[in-house]
């Protein structure tokens, strides 16, 4: 978030807040400071059996630093509290937004500007693509949906569950055909999840299969993709199993959540209940690389049993 | 999923033996959604033995016939077989004299005791396993705050102290209720160091002496005032220090002690369950629990209720010693169990460099030779910054570097780390060394320097591997 935007939110919630005494337009920030002054005086906390310092917000030139950064399992604002080490403790278990303290009847400045960062960071996850770049750079060819638009993507889920004939052609010069395991990746609702974890994801998969001596398709990437497409790709290069990593819906804990959704022998039309699927894979969940290593296991076990989804008993 | 493991508890203390079987109830409260996260769910204690004294051929040695013919009476009683057991331990605690021929008393048990048995525990794990068969590391969790368990036996006092479920320390002294015994009216043993505490403070008694009531509690509350001692209640003295077993030390300064729980064969008797007849168990055990329970000093502690008082060791041993690996992890079936592995573990400073990593195990192998030859080994370390699919790599790169010597031998490469990466590393280990090499690499375990492990046969259709880690290293 830039400081211009920072700015503006802290002048829009100031006007909420109708703070009347507050010294002029020209300091706006330091008004917000102001109104916020117990912010300021908790003090770091040590959580001795964690050994955390727990984030006490500073407020430099007026202005709250990369508010961002902060990890809400460390930052305690309850004014006076019973039992503040014990709380925290608690708190660190989880990254809930506990113990943010309040203004009267309403949150205070800086859990609030927290709270709107995490929901803008939510919709640029969304709305944002992957970068290209980035994704050649991971030896990925990108092909594309039937939807021509983010608009077109969000409005027609129907389209992103279909490839286009550009896209279908792409697929099957590059790749090889009758693959034991085809995995690509596409960017589904987290572009940002993409972006976190393929790196550590994709080739965790890879290599744990190659060290079972399984057969590995050629990946690539698909733009404006929902899971079922991976029936399509499944038919059409006669893959045993199918694999896609794809983003999950963000939500205001984390933006960058990957899913798997792998099935045996998919094909268009077939029944949800046929894919296996792993969630909450991301670096405060399941950590990419682990997570990856399990997935080829359990491709291992899905090509043994023949059977993926509900029928497939772990 | 839902699976129940069997396991037993057998512990062969200074005074008493006695054994437990127990259900642990695992579960994987991770959803189906998720990668998978199976933990312990539920310990529960299903058969008590009768508490027998423990069976001896002299002083120092232990009749293991005789421990045979007990475990075996008590397996009948309880309708258990050895196959019926997935887990479990077998402990000798207490006087180490006794621990002598604790091999032998261990090969009588092997059949009857199965795959999975731990050899003689030091101080230190038998202070962990009654703290938290006194349910002392829960307390503290419960009430978020410092519980300090005192297990008094015959010949030791066993302390441990938990902050909010976190173990902060461990000590042992020679404190215990058969350090004096009484027959017919007069003393028949002494211990020297108590005889030296009391002549201390100019009490004198030997073998032989009346059994004086009066002088004895004074002998007895002076014991109590050494517990004090050993928590900080008060400054600690050199005699003090003497006091410790095997010249161990006590526990830290920090953090400050709050509440407190008692366990053992004395602690009945300090939670007020009075006996008329002081010399009923033909020592003073009922003298020093009166002791304790009067002593100024203790009595500032908040007391809570122990969950169990002379059986707390054994349920310790029966249903808190194993726990379960990560469920994210790469082993070899075929290579299970192992028992007695002593841990190569790499520290948290050797860690920060690929360099320093390989240094620290090539620095640390020799200490694993017995007669020339490298014995099986596991290399153990944090890992928490190595979790990134290009960080494994180079970790795999210098373990396979550092542990040459380990991996050209015929023992496997045994991985334990903390953090959760111990299925990639072990993906990365098979695929680097063409898949040659038996590989287990588990996560989830905590070890520290000078610690042993075993490592069971897998459960949950398995996922996890059952390990129970025998030396917790504090004072020992």
């Amino acid at each position: 978030m830039g400081e211009k935007d920072l700015r503006s939110i802290i002048e829009q919630v100031l006007s909420e807040m109708s703070v009347s005494a507050a010294p002029g337009a020209q300091n706006v920030a330091a008004a917000a400071a102001a109104a916020a002054p117990a912010v300021n005086a908790g003090g770091g906390l040590k959580i001795a059996s964690k050994n955390l310092e727990l984030d006490a917000p500073v407020i430099e030139n007026g202005e709250f630093g990369d508010i961002t950064q902060i990890d809400i399992r460390t930052q305690y604002l309850v004014e006076n509290p019973e039992n503040k080490e014990a709380y925290a403790d608690l708190k660190y278990k989880a990254p809930c937004r506990l113990a943010i303290g309040k203004a009267g009847a309403r949150y205070r400045t800086l859990p609030q500007l927290e709270f709107r960062a995490a929901h803008s960071a939510a919709q640029d996850a969304v709305f944002n693509d992957v970068d290209e770049e980035f994704v050649k750079n991971q030896g990925l060819f990108i092909v594309q949906t039937q939807c021509d638009s983010k608009d077109t993507y969000l409005t027609r889920p129907d389209l992103g569950r279909k490839l286009s004939e550009e896209a279908r052609e792409t697929i099957l010069k590059n790749c090889k055909k009758n693959p034991t395991v085809q995995i690509y990746v596409a960017d589904g609702l987290s572009s940002a999840a993409v972006a976190a974890n393929i790196g550590d994801l994709l080739p965790a998969i890879t290599q744990g299969l190659q060290s079972y001596g399984i057969d590995v398709g050629t990946p690539f990437f698909v733009k404006y993709g929902r899971v079922a497409v991976e029936d399509e790709i499944s038919e059409l290069l006669n893959a045993t199993v199918v694999c896609t990593l794809i983003g999950e819906r963000p939500g205001l804990i984390t933006a960058t959540s990957m899913s798997a959704y792998i099935a045996y022998k998919a094909t268009v039309g077939m029944p949800e209940a046929r894919r296996t699927v792993f969630s909450n894979i991301h670096s405060a969940g399941t950590v990419p690389a682990e997570a990856g290593a399990h997935i080829a296991e359990i491709i291992k076990i899905m090509l043994e049993k023949k059977v993926s989804g509900t029928d497939l008993k772990l | 999923m839902h699976e129940v493991i069997s396991s037993v508890g057998i512990d062969i203390g200074t005074s008493t033996t006695q054994l437990v079987f127990s259900r642990l109830t695992i579960e994987n409260p991770a959803g189906s959604y998720r990668i998978p996260k199976i933990t312990i769910v539920e310990k529960q204690v299903i058969y008590r033995s009768k508490i027998y004294f423990t069976p001896l051929i002299s002083a120092t040695e232990i009749d293991a016939e005789g421990v045979k013919r007990i475990v075996r009476s008590e397996y009948a009683a309880a309708g258990m077989k050895p196959g019926d057991l997935q887990t479990g331990a077998v402990i000798i605690t207490g006087d180490t004299a006794r621990k002598k021929n604790a091999n032998e008393v261990l090969s009588a048990l092997s059949d009857l005791a199965g795959d999975f048995v731990v050899a003689t525990a030091g101080p230190s794990l038998e202070s962990v396993l009654a703290a938290r068969g006194a349910g002392t590391d829960k307390l503290s969790l419960d009430n978020k705050t410092v519980i300090a368990n005192i297990d008094i036996g015959g010949g030791t006092s066993n302390i441990a102290v938990y902050q909010r479920g976190d173990l902060r320390g461990t000590s042992c002294l020679d404190i215990g209720g058969r350090l004096i015994k009484v027959e017919n009216g007069s003393l028949t043993y002494v211990f020297p160091k108590i005889q030296a505490l009391a002549a201390e403070h100019g009490i004198r008694i030997s073998v032989g002496d009346r059994a004086d009531r009066g002088i004895l509690y004074k002998v007895a509350e002076l014991m109590a005032a050494e517990l004090a001692a050993s928590l900080h209640l008060c400054p600690i003295t050199e005699s003090h220090k003497k006091l410790y077993t095997n010249d161990g030390t006590p526990i830290p300064e920090e953090p400050k002690i709050i509440g407190i729980t008692y366990s053992g064969g004395v602690a009945d008797c300090v939670y007020g369950s009075d006996i008329q007849d002081p010399f009923r168990y033909g020592d003073i055990g009922v003298l020093l629990g009166q002791a304790i329970r009067e002593n100024k000093l203790l009595s500032s502690l908040t007391l809570y209720k122990a969950a169990e008082t002379i059986r707390a060791t054994v349920v310790g041993a029966g249903a808190h010693a194993t726990d379960i690996s990560g469920s994210t992890i790469c082993y070899d079936r075929s290579l299970l169990p192992i028992k007695n592995i002593p841990v190569l573990k790499i520290p948290a400073e050797d860690e920060k460099t690929l360099e320093s990593f390989k240094d620290s195990i090539l620095r640390q192998l020799p200490i694993f030779y017995t007669e020339g030859q490298l014995e099986q080994i596991a290399i153990a370390f944090d890992g928490h910054e190595r979790s990134s699919f290009k960080a494994v790599q180079e970790l795999a790169d210098a373990i396979i570097e550092g542990a040459k010597e380990v991996i050209e031998s015929r023992y496997p490469l045994i991985i334990v780390v903390e953090h959760d990466i111990a299925k990639v590393l072990g993906n990365a280990l098979n695929f680097k060394m063409g898949n040659k090499k038996p590989v287990i690499c588990i996560d989830g375990i905590p070890t520290a320097s000078g610690d042993y492990i075993d490592i069971g046969e897998p459960v949950a259709g398995g996922q996890v591997l059952p390990v129970v880690n025998k030396t917790l290293v504090f004072n020992t």
